[in-house]
């Protein structure tokens, strides 16, 4: 997998070449801000771009902007957007335009090379990744009445796992259980909390976070 | 006592001088009725032009008298009177049956009737002729015609004039007669006349143009006919200049004497409409002495002033204490006063009370600082009392507000630092200590994985530490996303359930924001505290006002959470408080 790594701070770009290195994975360019990003996108035509989501020159969401110019203008490739902000609004943002071959992580997350690579993976097979932080952020919102609480327990796990974008596949092998099953849950929770998106879409992703965030209960 | 003797006195003066004026028409009049055959003035030759010639002169007079009595307008009823008074120097003139040294004298001020009314224009609207070029233009044509028609009396043998023709009989001040330099003032007398129409349509039509609207309205019912005086007494001139003999059984000539009739007639009524107006004026300010000593309406000053002058465009200005600044009834610095405006100051004693500031053309300064009464100057100073406290307020309210986003700005910076510095750092620690572990694995060194291991949590520990500290410290979010993410978020983390109902998507200014920002933050940890289970947060604009609404089910407040309204007073807005509500709105333009 050829990769490229876009973030301002020196030491942070280098630390993540580095693991990335050792785990066998190529990093063909390196880029300090947006613009060099875009540039490199074009001349080596990387698998998946690693970028930061804060970078100069107003250090707010370059990172984002840059991530819907190369969705937009190269759908093969994927992006996984690092930031240190545990920020649902930035992940729904991130997925509102492309909701697929896209991440979220928290910057921390990439310590664990291989909760990396997994996610520079699963962005190459065209999944999504959303940092379980945020999702567990969101399940675990304080509701008045909670609809969430009409799931059994596996229910909700898969839930969760749905909305960290994992596939059926993925969480089928993560939870040890067929896939088949798996998709039973996900119709039944669907059902149960009244989603109308169709649960085998790229779009189920967002619509469940979505979902997480408001106040079902109005 | 001494001034309102003199008023007395002056104005008896004026009334024998009007008496004296109106017997010295009549007198013109009655022997225009005892005219021979030949025609030797326009009133004998024609029923319209006497009753023009009687009627402009007898206005001019009139109107004189009138503004005579004003003190504001007494230069320019003597320059009217005198007007009218040469005016009728042509019917004594051509009086056959008059003393000859009636009629030589007849001769020697009718054409000043022009000068004193140009000179009377000029110094519209206050006696005051104002600029140096006017100044000359008087004083030349006052000295040019007087030595000219000096001369010509002294000169002038009427026997030996080729174009007499309403006395050619009787010169009593005839000392050397010479026909030919007799002839020749004649000439200049007319050239000078001529210059003297001119220059009256443009300095009018000047004045006109240079005025502004209230001024101007002011000014037109004099400045209107002078232009018509001139326009008239141009044509008379160039006409006599073209066909020297007089006849007033011709058309042209008769028109021409009917139009100067009716222009000076104009201006007089003109003259006596002003006069009228300012005393109006006058009234309005005793009236409005009254009503500010009786009734002060905070604030109002200038309006009620605005109104009573009729000139929309007045400004009343308040001297701040020591630093000399101007400032209008609301507290706000004022520009100082552009070069064009009157200033009129309403002082007690010595001391300034305010600056008026109005069109020129309206009233003048020191009526003005008489009208207002004592009464009134205290509700004057009462109003200039609540502009200093306005002001004072204002600038206290801009450096509670300079204090909170001083505080801001240092959060933010404090928060950029930290996620730029130590935050990267511990990251690339962090990245290190990967590396490291993962190499000592590949050697085997079981004790040291174990030792970076736990080195590697440590410092994830920390990151997540420093990164709560910094989003406590200041929400990036705020900054970067705007408001509506950055509640959310706030709903996300909160200890209870929170309803947000729909978020405004607009970016609001800064300060705005943060302090919106605080008052959910604070209404959410308020509401947990006194043990809530639900909190409702309303976020909307109101024209130009952003509202914050809060609303739960705890028990009833006590506190009142200070730091929150005080944040929220700072920006100008207002907060209040019930049991379980709490309403906040901040403007935001």
């Amino acid at each position: 997998m050829r990769v490229v790594v876009a973030d301002d701070v020196m030491l942070t770009r280098e630390g993540i070449a580095r693991l990335l290195d050792e785990a066998g994975i190529d990093v063909v360019a390196q880029a300090e801000d947006a613009e060099g990003l875009l540039r490199e996108v074009r001349l080596k035509q990387p698998d998946v771009v690693i970028v930061d989501i804060r970078m100069p020159p107003t250090h707010t969401d370059e990172g984002l902007v840059a991530t819907q110019r190369i969705r937009a203008d190269h759908p093969t490739i994927g992006v996984l957007v690092l930031s240190q902000y545990v920020e649902p609004s930035y992940a729904m943002r991130l997925l509102e335009e492309h909701p697929e071959r896209v991440g979220y992580l928290l910057k921390q997350r990439v310590f664990d090379v291989a909760v990396l690579v997994d996610a520079l993976r699963r962005i190459n097979d065209g999944e999504t990744v959303i940092d379980p932080t945020i999702v567990s952020r969101l399940v675990g919102r304080r509701r008045r009445h909670d609809p969430l609480a009409e799931l059994t327990a596996r229910e909700r796990e898969v839930l969760g796992l749905v909305a960290e974008g994992l596939s059926n596949g993925a969480i089928a092998s993560r939870l040890f259980v067929t896939e088949r099953t798996v998709e039973a849950h996900v119709k039944q929770v669907f059902l149960k909390l009244g989603l109308a998106v169709n649960p085998e879409s790229h779009r189920r992703v967002l619509a469940v976070l979505a979902y997480l965030r408001s106040d079902p209960s109005d | 006592m001494a001034d309102s003797r003199f008023a007395v006195g002056l104005g008896l003066a004026l009334l024998a001088g009007v008496a004296l004026a109106l017997a010295w028409a009549v007198a013109a009049l009655l022997s225009v009725d005892r005219a021979g055959d030949f025609e030797t003035t326009y009133a004998a030759a024609l029923p319209a032009a006497r009753v023009g010639d009687l009627v402009a002169g007898l206005a001019l007079i009139a109107a004189g008298g009138l503004a005579a009595t004003q003190p504001r307008t007494r230069i320019l009823g003597v320059l009217s009177l005198l007007a009218g008074l040469a005016w009728f120097g042509a019917d004594w003139e051509g009086a056959e049956s008059a003393q000859p040294i009636l009629r030589s004298f007849g001769a020697v001020v009718t054409p000043f009737t022009l000068v004193f009314v140009f000179h009377l224009v000029l110094a519209a609207p206050d006696g005051r002729v104002r600029s140096s070029a006017a100044r000359v233009g008087v004083v030349a044509a006052y000295v040019v015609v007087g030595c000219v028609t000096v001369a010509r009396a002294v000169l002038r043998d009427p026997l030996l004039d080729l174009y007499c023709w309403r006395n050619c009989s009787d010169n009593s001040f005839l000392v050397h007669a010479d026909a030919g330099i007799a002839n020749a003032l004649d000439q200049v007398l007319l050239w000078s006349a001529l210059a003297i129409a001119l220059g009256l349509i443009v300095f009018a039509w000047r004045r006109l143009v240079g005025a502004t609207g209230p001024g101007r309205r002011a000014m037109l019912p004099v400045i209107g006919p002078a232009l018509l005086v001139g326009a008239s007494e141009a044509t008379y001139a160039i006409t006599l200049l073209r066909t020297p003999l007089e006849d007033p059984d011709r058309a042209g000539f008769a028109a021409i004497f009917i139009a100067r009739s009716a222009s000076y007639t104009m201006l007089a009524l003109g003259l006596a409409w002003t006069v009228l107006s300012v005393s109006r004026t006058r009234a309005r300010l005793t009236r409005l002495a009254n009503d500010l000593g009786e009734a002060p309406q905070p604030g109002k000053l200038r309006d009620t002033l605005a109104a009573a002058l009729s000139d929309p465009s007045i400004d009343v200005l308040y001297p701040r204490g020591g630093s000399g600044e101007l400032i209008d009834a609301d507290g706000h610095v004022a520009e100082p006063p552009a070069a064009d405006r009157a200033v009129a100051r309403i002082t007690r004693g010595d001391r300034p009370l305010a600056v008026v500031l109005h069109d020129p053309a309206l009233v003048n300064e020191p009526e003005l600082g008489r009208a207002l009464g004592s009464a009134a100057k205290l509700s004057v100073e009462n109003e200039a009392l609540r502009a200093e406290a306005l002001a004072q307020l204002r600038a206290l309210q801009a450096s509670r507000s300079r204090i909170v986003e001083t505080a801001d700005a240092a959060r933010r910076r404090l928060e950029r630092d930290l996620h730029d510095g130590a935050q990267q750092r511990l990251l690339a620690l962090s990245y290190d200590l990967r590396l490291a572990r993962a190499s000592a694995a590949g050697e085997s060194d079981e004790e040291l994985v174990s030792i970076l291991h736990a080195a590697a949590a440590e410092t994830e520990a920390a990151l997540e530490e420093l990164r709560d500290l910094a989003h406590g410290i200041y929400p990036a979010i705020l900054t970067e996303a705007g408001l509506a993410p950055a509640v959310a978020t706030l709903a996300d983390e909160a200890p209870i359930p929170v309803e947000l109902g729909t978020l405004p998507p607009e970016r609001f200014p800064a300060p705005v924001e943060r302090t919106a920002y605080v008052v959910v933050d604070e209404a959410i940890a308020d509401a947990a505290g006194r043990g809530a289970t639900w909190l409702g947060v309303r976020l909307g604009r109101d024209a130009d006002r952003l509202v914050v609404a809060t609303e739960d089910d705890g028990a009833p407040r006590d506190g009142r959470l200070v730091h929150v309204a005080d944040r929220v007073g700072a920006l100008g807005g207002s907060f209040n408080l019930a049991d379980t509500d709490l309403r906040a709105e901040i403007p935001c333009e």
